[in-house]
């Protein structure tokens, strides 16, 4: 009798976890789609931004909003260790989005001076210029 | 003869020290990147940490792609 509760514990919590998993993975799915929409994109600061003209919906401007508010934690934790300013930080992030790079071909991106880029196959992305080889 | 050997001299010497001795100024202002280079040096310093924020938090960026 007892371990038979023990087991439905067991099964309701690995269902919450389950759970939990699902709405982490349905807002990266959000994100993503929206990121593969040119909705949004990464820029040279480290952070998401909106593509200017694109129909953002509320609910999309507050997981980015989101998203950017849990970077923003990263990168403050992090600068505050190695003693450097949060946008140096960021920029470091940023740098490693863009060579590595974490923008896929046909998404967006904001340049170093501001402006909005596509990637293409083609084409070399545009890397901040504060960035090392 | 001498004498105006002399001056026609000091006269060279003194065209010569009247001859403006143009400094032009650079067309564009002088830039100074010095605050470019700190940075890109504290970013390559960072680089490590930067990679390891993005391995450890990937449900925050984008997937990596090639």
């Amino acid at each position: 009798m007892k371990r038979r509760f023990v087991l439905a514990g067991i099964a309701a919590l690995g269902l919450a976890l389950s759970a939990t998993l699902a709405v982490a993975q349905a807002t990266d799915t959000v994100l993503a789609q929206a990121r593969a929409n040119g909705l949004i994109g990464e820029q040279a600061d480290g952070y998401l931004g909106f593509v200017p003209g694109a129909a953002i919906s509320a609910d999309l401007r507050g997981r980015v909003d989101q998203n950017n508010i849990q970077r923003r934690q990263l990168y403050t934790r992090r600068a505050t260790e190695r003693s450097v300013s949060v946008n140096e930080m960021a920029a470091a992030v940023a740098c490693e989005v863009f060579q590595r790079p974490r923008i896929a071909v046909g998404e967006r991106y904001r340049n170093e001076a501001g402006q909005w880029r596509q990637r293409t196959a083609g084409a070399d992305i545009d890397v901040p210029s504060f960035c090392g080889e | 003869m001498r004498a105006a050997l002399l001056t026609s001299l000091g006269a060279a010497v003194l065209a010569a020290g009247c001859i403006p001795v143009q400094i032009q100024a650079p067309d564009e202002p002088i830039e100074i990147n010095l605050n470019v280079n700190i940075r890109q040096e504290v970013i390559v310093r960072l680089e490590r940490d930067a990679a390891e924020l993005l391995d450890q938090n990937s449900d925050l960026f984008g997937g990596t792609t090639p």
